[in-house]
This record gives C-alpha cells, sequence and structure tokens, in this order.
C-alpha cells in the first residue's frame, strides 16, 4: 500500500529535471499562477498517507527551463497546523517522503508584506534557492499602497519579481530567476535570519522593509471591498443576500444539470443496448452491458452536477465571496460544534457526499473537519432522489403532486436538522475533550474572477472525482450484478439464473427475519442491498425484482408503481407497500449511509478503517432501528 | 502612531468589548497556548494597531483589521486579545 502513486503525464526524463514548489498563505494567487507557469496543463496528483491532493505540472516549454511544478496547499500559520497545512509544512521543510523541492517561488501578495514575508521566512531557513513572485499589484492602487521590487529584493537578497498571472507578465523572469538562482549558496536571502519566534518575527520583518524603504502603508481601506461588504455582511441585508446565493446554486446543481444528466444516462442506456443487441443470448455481454456500462453510466450521470458544484465554489472561492458567507453562518454551525467553513461541504452533500468529502479539507480545524464529515451521510444527496420520488409516488395517490412535492421539500429540511441535532449531540458528548478550534479566517479582497484558472480547478477537481469514486462504484455495481444474476441450481452455479435463485435472492432471504419488523420481504432486501452500489440503483432492482419490464421509462415507472400496490407476501393476500412500511422505507433511506463509495472516500480521507466502519455502521443501524420503531408505532396506532 | 485615538484609551480591554471602527494597540494575547500560538503567527502581536470594523450578523464572528487584512474573529477568540 505504501507504492508512490506514479505522477501521470510528465515523461520519463522530466524525473531529473528540479522539483519547484509554489509556496504561500492562502489567497496569494498561487494557483492562478501555477495556471500561468503550466500554460494550464497541471493535474491533481494524490500521495500515500496524506488525504491531500496536490496540483502537479511542468513548466511552458516556451519559457526554455524545464522545472516540476508543484502547487502546495496555502499556509495560514504552521502553528496548530490544519491536514494540508502539515502536509505543505512537511514538504518545506524536507520531511517528506516523496516530493523533495530543490527550489521554491514563494507567492507573496504585496498588499499583505508582512503576514507575507513572515510566512516566508519559514520557507527562507531550508537553505533552498527562493525567488519571491509578488501578486496583487494591481489592487495597492485601491489603498493607496506603494511597494518597491527593487528595493524588497535588496532588502531580502533574494529575487523579486511582480508578476500578473492574469496577462502572462513577470513568468519568464520569474523562471529565468529561478534558473540563474539554483546553486546560490544562501537561497533564502536575509529572510533565513528572520527569528522562529512570532512576535521577534514580525520585528524583524518590519525592520527589514523599513531600512530597505521597501513599500509605503496603506493609507485608506479597500473601497471596492469595504462597500461590497456594506452589503455582503449587512447586519439585514447579509442573511438574505447568502440565501439567494444558496438558491441560485441549488437551482444550477439541479436544473441546469438535468438537461446534461438526461444526456449521459440516455447515451448509456443505448450504448449497453448496442452491447446486448450484438448477441441478446450472451452472458457475457449482459454482464459488460448492464453491470459494467450501467456501472460507469451510474458514476457518470452525476457528472454534470459535481462539475457545476465545483465551478461555483471554485468561482464563490476565488471571487471573495466564500470566506464570507463562512463568517456569515460560523454562529449558528459554531452552536453545533462545527466550523463557519462546514457550510460548503454541507452544501454539497445535497449533490452527492463524496465531493463532500473532498470539500470538507478547506476546514482548517481537524476538530470540525472529522465532526463534518461524520454528519455529511445525512445530508440528503440526489441519489436518494429517484428513491424518494418513487416511495412517495407509491404512497401518495397521483393527483396530489404538491403532497409529493411538499414531502419532499420536508424530507430535506429534515436532513438539515436532523444533521445539525447529531453534529450538536457528537460534539457535545463525544467531542466534548477537544476544545473548538480557532476562526480566525482571513476575509480576502473581492477581485474579479479569474475564468481561466477557475475552469482549468474545475477540471482537475471534477476529473480526480470520477478517478476517486469511479472505481468502486463500478466495481460494486458489477460485483451486485453477477449476484442479482447468477446463482444456485442442483448444486452448480448458473446463469443467468431466474431471479428468485440468484444469490442476491438468498441474501435478501437470509436478511428475511430481519426485514419482518420492517414490514417488507426479501424482495426489497435486494432492494437495499444494491442500493449500496448507490441509492438510486434501488428503483432499477426493484423494476428487476418485481417483473417490470419495459425498456421506456415511463411506462416502467407506471408499471413498476402499479406491480408495488399490488404486491403481495408471497403465498397471502397481505400487501407489502402499506403506507407503513412506505414511511419505513423512506425513514431507512434517510438516515442509512446505503453508499460504499462514500465509505471508500471517508476511509482514505480520514486514513481510518475504524471510523469509515464506525460511520457505516451507526448510520445503517440507525436507519434500520428507526425504520422498525416507525413501523411499528405506526401499525400500533392504525396505521396499516 | 499618531492616531489620536490610540492613546485615548488606557486601560486594557478585550478586543470582544471594544467599540467598533477605532483603532486599538494589542497588549497581550491570552487563551490557551496553541489557539495563542496561531493567532500570534497570523500577526496580532502586542504593539500593533488593530479595529473592529464590523459585527457579521448573527452578532458573531467579528470582523478586524490587522496589518491590513480583515480577518474573522470569534468573539471567544477576540476576548482573549487584550487592547488599549
Amino acid at each position: 500500500m505504501n507504492q508512490p502513486v506514479p505522477a501521470v503525464g510528465p515523461p520519463a526524463r522530466a524525473l531529473t529535471d528540479p522539483t519547484v514548489c509554489l509556496v504561500g498563505m492562502p489567497n496569494s494567487g498561487k494557483t492562478t499562477l501555477m495556471n500561468a507557469l503550466t500554460g494550464g496543463h497541471f493535474h491533481t496528483a494524490n500521495y500515500p498517507g496524506v488525504t491531500v491532493t496536490l496540483l502537479r505540472g511542468r513548466s511552458k516549454p516556451e519559457h526554455g527551463v524545464p522545472f516540476n511544478l508543484i502547487d502546495l496547499p496555502g499556509v495560514h500559520s504552521a502553528v496548530a497546523p490544519s491536514p494540508e497545512e502539515e502536509l505543505a509544512c512537511s514538504v518545506i521543510e524536507g520531511r517528506h517522503r516523496e516530493v523533495k523541492p530543490d527550489a521554491f517561488i514563494l507567492v507573496v501578495d504585496a498588499t499583505q508584506l508582512e503576514r507575507h514575508l513572515k510566512f516566508a521566512s519559514l520557507v527562507g531557513r531550508q537553505g533552498r534557492p527562493v525567488v519571491i513572485a509578488l501578486t496583487m499589484m494591481d489592487l495597492l492602487g485601491r489603498t493607496r499602497q506603494s511597494v518597491d521590487p527593487a528595493r524588497l529584493a535588496s532588502a531580502l537578497a533574494v529575487p523579486v519579481i511582480p508578476v500578473d498571472p492574469r496577462t502572462g507578465r513577470g513568468v519568464q523572469e520569474l523562471l529565468t530567476a529561478l534558473e540563474q538562482r539554483r546553486g546560490a549558496l544562501n537561497g533564502g536571502g536575509t529572510l533565513a535570519e528572520i527569528p522562529a519566534d512570532p512576535v521577534a518575527a514580525y520585528e524583524r520583518v518590519g525592520d527589514l522593509l523599513r531600512c530597505g524603504n521597501c513599500m509605503t502603508r496603506a493609507t485608506e481601506v479597500d473601497a471596492v471591498t469595504a462597500r461590497l461588504d456594506n452589503f455582503v455582511l449587512h447586519r439585514y441585508l447579509g442573511l438574505p443576500i447568502f440565501l439567494i446565493v444558496l438558491v441560485s446554486l441549488f437551482a444550477a446543481i439541479f436544473w441546469c444539470a438535468q438537461p446534461f444528466m438526461d444526456l449521459i444516462d440516455a447515451g448509456f442506456g443505448a450504448a449497453g443496448d448496442r452491447v446486448k443487441g450484438m448477441a441478446p443470448d450472451s452472458i457475457l455481454l449482459r454482464f459488460l452491458a448492464e453491470g459494467v456500462i450501467g456501472g460507469v453510466g451510474a458514476v457518470a450521470v452525476f457528472f454534470p452536477q459535481i462539475m457545476i458544484l465545483f465551478f461555483l465554489m471554485t468561482l464563490l472561492e476565488d471571487s471573495g465571496y466564500l470566506a464570507r458567507g463562512a463568517a456569515l453562518v460560523d454562529r449558528p454551525l459554531a452552536a453545533m460544534g462545527l466550523h463557519g467553513r462546514s457550510f460548503v461541504p454541507m452544501l454539497s452533500g445535497f449533490a452527492c457526499a463524496i465531493p463532500a468529502v473532498f470539500a470538507a479539507r478547506a476546514i482548517p480545524a481537524r476538530r470540525e473537519r472529522l465532526l463534518t464529515i461524520w454528519i455529511l451521510p445525512l445530508m440528503s444527496c440526489s441519489a436518494r432522489l429517484p428513491v424518494y420520488a418513487l416511495l412517495l409516488a407509491a404512497l401518495l395517490p397521483a393527483r396530489a403532486a404538491w403532497q409529493a412535492g411538499f414531502s419532499l421539500a420536508a424530507i430535506y429540511i429534515a436532513s438539515l436538522l436532523i444533521a445539525s441535532l447529531v453534529a450538536g449531540l457528537t460534539a457535545r458528548f463525544l467531542m466534548s475533550s477537544r476544545p473548538p478550534s480557532l476562526l480566525a479566517m482571513e476575509l480576502p479582497a473581492y477581485r474579479v474572477p479569474r475564468w481561466r484558472t477557475i475552469l482549468k480547478v474545475t477540471w482537475a477537481r471534477s476529473s480526480a472525482y470520477l478517478a476517486r469514486a469511479g472505481l468502486p462504484i463500478m466495481v460494486v455495481s458489477a460485483v451486485l450484478w453477477l449476484l442479482a444474476n447468477f446463482g444456485h441450481a442442483e448444486k452448480t452455479i448458473v446463469a443467468p439464473a431466474p431471479m428468485e435463485s440468484s444469490f442476491a435472492a438468498g441474501l435478501g432471504r437470509a436478511l428475511q427475519p430481519a426485514l419482518e419488523p420492517m414490514g417488507v420481504d426479501w424482495r426489497v432486501g435486494v432492494g437495499l442491498i444494491s442500493a449500496f452500489a448507490a441509492r438510486e440503483v434501488f428503483v432499477s432492482s426493484m423494476a428487476i425484482v418485481f417483473h417490470v419490464d419495459s425498456d421506456d421509462e415511463g411506462t416502467q415507472r407506471q408499471g413498476l408503481l402499479a406491480q408495488l400496490r399490488g404486491a403481495t407476501f408471497p403465498g397471502t393476500a397481505r400487501l407489502i407497500f402499506t403506507p407503513a412500511s412506505i414511511l419505513g422505507l423512506i425513514v431507512f433511506f434517510f438516515f442509512s449511509l446505503q453508499c460504499f463509495s462514500t465509505v471508500a472516500v471517508v476511509r482514505r480521507e480520514l486514513n481510518s478503517w475504524p471510523l469509515a466502519g464506525l460511520q457505516l455502521l451507526f448510520y445503517t443501524g440507525l436507519g434500520y432501528a428507526l425504520a422498525v420503531a416507525s413501523v411499528q408505532t405506526l401499525r400500533a396506532l392504525g396505521v396499516a | 502612531m499618531a492616531d489620536p485615538a490610540v492613546r485615548d484609551n488606557p486601560a486594557p480591554q478585550p478586543l470582544s468589548a471594544v467599540v467598533f471602527n477605532r483603532g486599538f494597540r494589542i497588549e497581550r494575547i491570552a487563551g490557551p497556548e496553541q489557539d495563542r500560538g496561531r493567532l500570534l503567527d497570523l500577526g496580532f502581536t502586542p504593539g500593533e494597531e488593530i479595529s473592529v470594523t464590523r459585527a457579521a450578523p448573527f452578532g458573531d464572528p467579528l470582523i478586524v483589521r490587522l496589518r491590513g487584512a480583515l480577518l474573522a474573529l470569534r468573539k471567544r477568540e477576540a476576548a482573549w486579545i487584550w487592547v488599549a
């Protein structure tokens, strides 16, 4: 398991080229610079043992100097670091096992020289060549500040190159300076002399800047930022604006993604039919069509949602709004033991728990990040939507469509409230020994979004999602297909086996005693098991176990509903799908962590099987217990 | 430096209790060891000028200005920062 994950892309000769790490504080413009240096050709890379994804790339060939570039996560402070900060610090200090930098590009925000140079001293002390890329020069005018890069360079005794990654200005000079700097004896210049103690360090940075006459301090506040903050953080307007942003995000994730999702769904359906059509009797082709292509389709169908989600989140982050949103909701979230930034993963959780777990990395505090990941399975993800739609249609008469819509809205709101409750209880009773972490979060100046970088980052993050989540979903889907289509008959394994004698049915029957209290039979059990591939698979496997054969989705759904309404326990006239048992199923899907991909991703993010397993057992057990409790209570009250 | 508002406030008080939009000078940082270390590292060092520009709509966190940056700081954290 300790094999390094090979970086995809760079050819073998690249291994001999020097490795240069981009380091800096968050919001310093590192990723935009990375985009400019590599010409947009970067990809995400994972390293074993850490949960952080790094951006890797090569310097553009036309710049002449070949470098391997790595964009490290931004570091606020090396004191009590988050996992992302800890990774960056371990690379900087040369403690990382695989990433060994030969030189550093230090990205420094010109409007925040003191704080950024204090951080720079950590890099300067390492003895490796350092070149400073000075960003945000265009923002200096907003606060009537000035910074003299030449004087700064002589005061620090390292090259200081003003860059504007958006226009590419300074990028060539930066690489040239870096090439010349290699082999320099005192690579860190006077940065290396800045003491480690923060108070002394800030004093020294102040002295260096003053003696070198490098800058004038801001004489006024950033009027653009102040004016926008007057609305965004306004006492009465702030929350409505935040709600509008949230609702727009939701609308984009669900409505704008829908046509693309339908298209992908139809495409994979057609591809599957095509493969099956080549030889209708071949079990292998059916496996390919239904198990493999269908499995890929189950992942791919969420891709539009994920991309839109990542795009909008990156956009909000880049423009400076995301940090404000986090500050706005910090109070209620902190009351539940969470962090202002928890709102991003929680929101993402309404699309899919997997990107949400990734998004939790932005929470700079360990305790709050763990708690956020812990409650994410409760957020009503979009894979539950088709399940709720089917169950609500079976529960409610067709003419009252508004009732179904209303119930669905209630389910969504309830998921948010219950997730908050679980977070609050967990923080209160299980994590009470650990005090809450610091918020102390920077609110960056508002900026016009940098579209190219946003698109590149969106693509890098989305494809990382596909690579990470795709495989588990595919494997689980293929295994479940095999279970549903292979079975025992006269002591040999046969395929295709009729549903009743398949291994899946065997599993369902084995679960019968546990399903009885939920008011359902083994056929629903098969659906529940198959839903561990992805929750929405419940719908299609119910269609299989209840023998609904129709390729057209509309009539399939009507046929399925009719079958479900008429289904009885074998050998009796007792209906399976009664209001009580349907409500029980809704409760089960509400709580249960029926998604092996989420378990796999959480395992990786927290680097802990016990925690991921505990989460699976806790929520699935809770879902089962509450489903049984509600079915039995309803029956006791006289609801069938 | 020449700001008269700084000199008018001789008695130290926690940052969580000060009036908005007025400059103060940091006297000392209290709080748990680790949080104190991180606050110092982020630039909340004694002698530095600081002001609270506003509170978020729920009244918490506070938005403070320090070394040209805007930072969101929970009242709990602001209470560790003694200013005068």
